[in-house]
């Protein structure tokens, strides 16, 4: 009974946001255990060790990381499907959740048991080759839930025996992988003054790392570092520092383009009122990468809020809009690069950064760190200085940057879903290719003047989409060297989700419920599935009994408005 | 202009989307009664005010009234009866009061709609793309606040200090599309929406 209530309420929720409605559904809070158990667990499952975390990257039997391995290329090893055979790939199963909305997972894969979300914080574990259920867990939410963009979630963090995700209602859950079991759970921040969790943590040395959603509420963004063990915090990095917020009042973006800032009014505001850093905004939204080397975490940090009326908040906004990096045992500060000063079109960075290797300006090969921005660019920086070394070509249409909203509304291009929203990129280092999936949506931009409004949504303005412009979307491959396009392929449809990649092949899903795999090197279409929702999740791949799987999440998205489903399709050769 | 604020509603009704998860079993309701006892005096009994200076709380969503208490108690919203009346509360309080004025039943109003004022009313609601937060029905949803059958002097009352600025506790859409209403919509508007039982 009390599945079926929360059901109901999940649907009765998920048809009005498809309607852009809501209607008023009395649930009533789970009662009792939040785990249901289908059938024992696997025996294979085994604990997952800090050394096959580390060495996720080249493991072709599990997918360990939300985004591959710490260094989040979302690079499969394994070859079994290639060029040569992905036209024969059909489905394997299909594995139908209770929850009818938004799919963001990127399914994690331990030893053939797969642990997949849906949105409102479900939790699966499934045979990862049939499909069968071993248990299904249900977060019990709290009275207050404030999110922007969708009920979101985009999967769980594994280590040892546990499973972490982060809740809509601004807590950090521990489950056992093993049952479904609740271990313990903290309240990493107060949902009521618009704090949410969407993001898959990342865990390593018994830390569970972890952000937060919220730009759009006036939050003051961080990155948390909890005991895995027990939940107990260890440090807090904020995405807004107390001093120093208003920067070097930077004139133009990472691109040397002017943004029309008037830093004179800025500084004069600024001299008069610099206290707002406690409502700034600087969510930190997607996965970070781990360097284990140098014990680096690089995590992208988002718009400032209000999003687009600036003049209440004068300064760079740092370190809203920049790529960060922090020390993983203490969480103090490295460095930081801000791609967009004091912005005011909500272009946030939060596709999750890469750890990679690319050409200098010399030639020579170093160590980078890369991400891909909602303006259409991939920057690429030093990892150990985060210096800009080169941005890449604009993979979507630039116009009219950087026009300040004015109330009437501005276009501009990009709209405020980028280029890259938060959809992860994948790299193929051999082809020397990062893969990016971009959308293309003509937007105005209008400001108004709004106070803070305790909690409530704090755009301080408007977006608006233009009816009479296409929107579309394009996966482009570009060359880490040389920052160029090596191919593009437009797609009818505005692209998020994510990529993945294997030696030759790349998959990437559709909102029209397309899942296609195509050639790494050109861009040529190899191979297609219509999945019957939005396919707007990352895909991942994994191997069980020496077979080769790809699986992605079909459940369609919010933001788009994507069709919606329930379902990971799991795909294999016959 | 009308059109100008529709992404941001649109984005602020998936927040909305979310009135289910405060519910009160019978022990807590019946505490939530008790602490609903100083509203009684001016919101009417069950929070059907008979007064038509203070609106019905009677079938507000729940949200709704807890933002708002909120917004008393710390300075966005005042009023120099409520706010007093907001200081002691805390956060549970709040949602079982919300939840409480949410269960109510909302009975009709006894007021004489100006059929022509009301049609005038139906009209502009339409072209400022009222049901589009309020819904059709104007029953409300999560914050955003049922307005059906609410008293039109507080209605016009609200409308009014939003287009002045005088309210301001609703992150400006409010202040929006009330700085496109004339006098006479304000007056047509209330009419309109105290109309709907």
């Amino acid at each position: 009974m009390s599945s079926q209530f929360v059901r109901l309420a999940a649907a009765a929720a998920a048809s009005t946001l498809a309607f852009g409605f809501a209607a008023v559904c009395n649930a009533q809070e789970t009662p009792g255990a939040a785990t249901t158990t289908a059938r024992p667990m696997s025996a294979s499952l085994a604990p997952v060790t800090q050394a096959m975390l580390d060495g996720a990257g080249k493991d072709s039997k599990n997918w360990l990381h939300p985004n591959g391995s710490y260094e989040q290329t979302r690079y499969y090893t394994g070859n079994q499907i290639n060029a040569k055979n992905v036209g024969k790939l059909k489905p394997a199963f299909v594995f139908q959740t209770a929850v009818l909305e938004s799919m963001e997972t990127a399914p994690i894969v331990d030893n053939g048991v797969m642990f997949l979300t849906t949105s409102f914080n479900h939790v699966y574990a499934i045979n990862a080759a049939t499909g069968e259920e071993y248990w299904h867990y249900k977060h019990k939410l709290g009275p207050i839930v404030t999110v922007c963009c969708g009920n979101n979630n985009r999967g769980v963090a594994i280590s040892e025996g546990k499973l972490y995700m982060g809740t809509i209602d601004a807590k950090l859950v521990a489950l056992d992988a093993k049952t479904g079991k609740l271990l313990w759970e903290v309240q990493i921040a107060d949902p009521d003054k618009g704090y949410s969790e969407t993001m898959a943590p990342a865990v390593v040395d018994g830390k569970v790392l972890i952000g937060t959603n919220g730009g759009e509420y006036g939050v003051r963004g961080f990155v948390k570092a909890f005991d895995a063990n027990d939940g107990k915090l260890l440090w807090t990095f904020y995405s807004i520092p107390d001093k120093g917020h208003e920067g070097v009042w930077a004139k133009n973006d990472a691109t040397g383009r002017d943004m029309h800032r008037n830093i004179e009014a800025e500084k004069a505001a600024f001299a008069k009122d610099s206290s707002f850093y406690q409502t700034l905004g600087g969510g930190v939204w997607m996965t970070p990468a781990i360097d284990r080397k140098t014990k680096t975490v690089f995590f992208v940090a988002g718009n400032p809020s209000p999003d687009l009326y600036g003049a209440i908040r004068p300064g760079d906004n740092l370190y809203t809009n920049s790529m960060v990096a922090i020390d993983l045992d203490k969480g103090t500060y490295k460095w930081h690069f801000q791609y967009i000063a004091h912005d005011v079109w909500d272009l946030d960075a939060v596709s999750p950064p890469i750890l990679t290797q690319a050409k200098d300006k010399d030639g020579k090969m170093v160590d980078v760190v890369i991400h891909g921005g909602k303006t259409g660019h991939i920057y690429v920086h030093e990892r150990n200085t985060g210096k800009l070394i080169r941005f890449s070509e604009a993979m979507i249409p630039q116009e009219n940057m950087w026009v300040l909203p004015t109330k009437e509304g501005a276009r501009m291009l990009p709209g405020a879903n980028g280029g890259v929203e938060w959809s992860p990129m994948a790299v193929n280092s051999t082809l020397r290719l990062a893969y990016a999936a971009n959308l293309h949506q003509p937007m105005t931009y209008h400001v108004e003047e709004v106070p803070y409004p305790g909690g409530k949504l704090w755009l301080g303005g408007a977006f608006k989409t233009i009816p009479s412009e296409e929107q579309w979307g394009r996966l482009v491959a570009v060359n880490l060297d040389t920052g160029k396009v090596a191919w593009g392929v437009k797609t009818p449809q505005p692209l998020i989700g994510g990529v993945l990649a294997t030696s030759d092949l790349v998959f990437n899903g559709e909102a029209n419920g397309w899942f296609k795999a195509y050639d790494a090197k050109t861009g040529k279409e190899l191979w297609k599935y219509n999945c019957g929702a939005g396919v707007n999740a990352p895909a991942v791949s994994y191997m069980v009994g020496g077979k080769q799987y790809v699986a992605v999440a079909a459940g369609g998205n919010n933001q788009i408005d994507a069709k919606r489903g329930n379902s990971v399709f799991v795909f294999a050769l016959p | 202009m009308t059109g100008m604020f529709k992404f941001a509603l649109a984005v602020a009704m998936v927040v909305m989307a979310f009135s289910a998860y405060a519910q009160l079993n019978a022990a807590q309701m019946a505490a939530a009664r008790a602490k609903a006892q100083p509203c009684a005096a001016c919101h009417g009994p069950d929070g059907n005010s008979q007064n038509p200076d203070y609106p019905i709380l009677a079938g507000q969503t729940w949200r709704y009234i807890y933002v708002q208490l909120k917004d008393f108690q710390e300075g966005r919203r005042s009023d120099p009866q409520m706010s007093p009346m907001a200081m002691g509360l805390s956060r549970d309080d709040m949602i079982a009061l919300g939840n409480f004025f949410a269960a109510q039943k909302p009975l009709p109003i006894k007021f004489q709609a100006d059929s022509a004022k009301v049609e005038a009313g139906r009209k502009i609601s339409e072209a400022v793309l009222c049901p589009m937060c309020h819904l059709g029905g104007y029953v409300g949803q999560n914050e955003i606040p049922r307005v059906a059958g609410q008293w039109p002097k507080y209605v016009k009352k609200q409308l009014e200090d939003f287009k002045a600025r005088r309210r301001t506790n609703d992150a400006g859409n409010m202040t929006s599309v009330a700085g496109t209403l004339s006098d006479a919509d304000i007056e047509n508007l209330s009419q309109y929406i105290g109309n709907l039982n």
